[in-house]
């Protein structure tokens, strides 16, 4: 955790942790996974779990803290899957109830 | 002319069947699973059963040294079963076929206590007599099973290995196209539980079905803000707390406990072990404090006793008094004597709130 510290007091933190060399998790490393992934959200960001041993997935399972964490089966796949929901977003007119109108006008509309 | 049955526990009975317990089985469950109750009777009680209703004339059941401990006393009483503790099974059953041969007895079943199987067994035994070898062997879907019906004065001439071994060989063996089981594996435990509960064989839950599908037996505590969807098992002196969902030809085994808001899933939980809160167990056997994950295939060894624990030495008095109510069983004395109980000491902090994971 504290290894993670200066990392999750980034702005909107984007992090991976690659599990592949956890043999064995408990009660003890959900929380700090979940203690991770609180503070990311946070700072509007995310915490996304690579190359978890079957192990490890079943105990989160039962735990029922698998829904919380998108799963890659690699790190790689892991940071493109940050890359794609970064993308630059598309200018777009805004809505028509944005801007510029009131209760009043709205009332009007309708 | 009369027929004997040997049923033999925690031991091979040829070397080349293939069935002995997985590395996985053994690390899972320290006693045999044909010992353990499921759906609230062992499979060794269930064989035996079947070969007494099928009028055998006596059943001997050999109990290798190491699954000694694992043997519990019948919910019901047999006449004319004997249950020996025997260091070598094999020189037993031999010893045991000569018995048969020179007492009267003709022909003998000779099977694995984790092999049960609902054919009739004594067309088994016509179709042996009628092929005049010296064993006959039953396959299931060309499969072999530890299951062979032995001409007793035959089976002087040849060592049991060879015997049993050479029954494919040098005669007719006989298909069985009715149910089978062997549980050599969790998974196996899960799908007996699920045929039974499903009716896709003969077997029945203990207890009484309480409503459509719903199997309840004695001493059974269900919370009324518990779900339990059917078909399902609760065994006995069992507790269901509150927001709990047990589904899916789900099974609680004896002096369980499901704690609150925790979901009970397409799995087993076998006697006398705790589940925690706010869990999801799902398509898995659980005993004590182990796991089974059957689609993962992987066996979590739980250290946190605030989710997964065995409650044995909790638990005695409870099975005590629930053992007294049933019908006399019969034991044999060296299994009394050495058949102890392990004792795992229960921990002190068990309590609602102990979880440390937030829901």
């Amino acid at each position: 955790m504290d290894e993670l510290r200066p990392l999750l007091e980034e702005h909107r933190p984007r992090i991976v942790l690659d599990c592949s060399q956890v043999r064995h998790m408990d009660s003890a490393g959900i929380e700090i996974l979940l203690d991770c992934m609180s503070e990311t959200m946070k700072r509007d960001g995310d915490l996304k779990l690579a190359r978890v041993s079957p192990a490890s997935a079943a105990i989160m399972e039962l735990m029922r803290v698998d829904r919380l964490f998108e799963v890659f089966d690699s790190a790689e796949e892991a940071t493109k899957s940050f890359q794609a929901a970064s993308l630059p977003e598309v200018p777009q007119s805004p809505p028509w109830y944005s801007t510029g109108f009131g209760l009043d006008d709205l009332k009007t509309v309708n | 002319m009369g027929i004997g049955a040997i049923v033999v526990v925690g031991a091979e009975l040829e070397t080349t069947a293939g069935s002995a317990p997985q590395a996985s089985t053994q690390q899972f469950a320290s006693e045999p699973l044909e010992c353990i109750d499921i759906l609230g009777r062992s499979m060794l009680e269930r064989t035996v059963e079947r070969f007494v209703r099928s009028g055998t004339d006596n059943v001997a059941v050999f109990v290798s040294q190491e699954a000694s401990h694992a043997v519990q006393p019948f919910s019901v009483r047999f006449e004319n079963v004997e249950i020996h503790l025997v260091s070598d099974v094999r020189t037993a059953v031999t010893q045991k076929l000569y018995e048969y041969g020179s007492g009267g007895l003709d022909h003998a079943f000779v099977g694995s206590a984790a092999l049960y199987t609902e054919t009739d067994l004594l067309d088994l035994f016509y179709f042996h007599r009628e092929a005049r070898q010296a064993a006959t062997r039953a396959y299931d879907f060309q499969l072999p099973l530890n299951l062979w019906v032995v001409d007793c004065e035959k089976a002087q001439d040849a060592t049991l290995d060879k015997l049993l071994r050479g029954a494919p060989n040098s005669g007719v063996s006989y298909i069985i196209r009715d149910y089978v089981s062997r549980t050599t594996h969790p998974r196996d435990v899960r799908r007996f539980v699920s045929d039974v509960l499903r009716g896709r064989c003969g077997a029945r839950p203990s207890g009484a079905e309480a409503k459509p599908g719903i199997w309840i037996d004695q001493g059974v505590e269900i919370h009324r803000r518990a779900r339990i969807v059917a078909p399902a098992y609760i065994g006995r002196g069992s507790k269901v707390m509150e927001d709990t969902l047990i589904t899916r030809c789900s099974s609680m085994e004896a002096s369980c406990s499901v704690e609150y808001g925790t979901v009970i899933e397409d799995s087993s939980v076998l006697a006398q072990t705790q589940v925690g809160i706010w869990l999801d167990v799902r398509h898995a056997v659980g005993s004590g404090n182990k796991l089974f994950n059957l689609e993962r295939n992987v066996i979590l060894e739980i250290s946190d006793p605030s989710i997964m624990r065995s409650t044995r030495s909790a638990r005695q008095e409870t099975r005590k008094i629930l053992e007294d109510s049933r019908e006399p069983q019969y034991v044999d004395a060296c299994l009394r004597t050495q058949g102890k109980e392990k004792t795992t000491p229960a921990p002190e902090s068990w309590q609602f709130g102990a979880n440390p994971i937030r829901g």
